[in-house]
């Protein structure tokens, strides 16, 4: 891991296209402004750390908690 | 093929119904999945490892139960589902089920991708942002008004031994 410091104002690049830029600093926050294609994935990483979790849980669930058949017959 | 399933005993699969999915499900292992309804016109169906017998999760199609919901596919995903005709995929969602019905969630944020053509599935972070990982499932229908039609590609959950 690359470890770097920047101030307000202050840019990184990676690679040709991508550009990250340190708009503000306010207490332990940090707003960044990111330029890059659209066709690269930008996300917060919490957010996978999320779809990871509700995946699992998904998997922990039983046959029986499944409506089994269809619901529009059975009624 | 067969695959073993912890949850509906062996089951038989054919060959063409089998997903691949290179980069798995997030957190969840095996690179293989089927499809596995237990009934005919049920809405949920398990996306079930082809490889690994207790690992199955539940999903739907989001627009049974949200009728605007808007999913938009990276590029990067789009290239590796060998995507180029958005009429080609298939679009799931995680569901999270629980004993009261009342309790179920839909997972919004990370649709399953799959190219029904090429059989590749891919979930991916939905570009249209907003979506919740935990969304109530009934928000805006009851179960009984969900019109389910069948889905090709589909397994019945019926086991051969």
């Amino acid at each position: 891991m690359l470890v770097i410091t920047r101030k307000i104002g202050e840019r990184v690049c990676i690679g040709d296209d991508i550009v990250v830029e340190v708009l503000d600093i306010v207490g332990s926050t940090v707003r960044l402004g990111i330029e890059a294609p659209a066709s690269v994935p930008i996300f917060r990483h919490e957010i996978w750390l999320e779809i990871q979790a509700e995946n699992r849980a998904a998997a922990e669930v039983s046959v029986d908690d499944l409506p089994a058949t269809d619901p529009s017959s059975s009624s | 093929m067969q695959i073993d399933s912890s949850r509906f005993g062996r089951l038989e699969v054919r060959d063409d119904t089998v997903l691949s999915f290179p980069d798995g499900l997030i957190g969840l292992p095996g690179t293989s999945y089927a499809l596995v309804a237990q009934s005919e016109r049920t809405p949920f169906y398990w996306l079930h490892s082809a490889e690994h017998a207790d690992v199955a999760v539940p999903v739907t199609m989001p627009w049974l139960f949200f009728a605007n919901y808007e999913v938009r596919v990276p590029d990067e995903d789009a290239a590796r589902l060998l995507l180029s005709d958005p009429g080609a995929a298939e679009i799931f969602c995680v569901v999270r089920a629980a004993p009261d019905i009342a309790d179920f969630t839909i997972n919004l944020a990370g649709p399953v991708i799959v190219n029904t053509s090429r059989r590749i599935g891919r979930q991916i972070i939905n570009a249209a942002g907003g979506y919740a990982v935990r969304q109530p499932l009934f928000a805006e229908v009851e179960l009984n008004e969900v019109r389910a039609d069948p889905v090709s590609m589909v397994v019945p959950a019926t086991a051969t031994t």
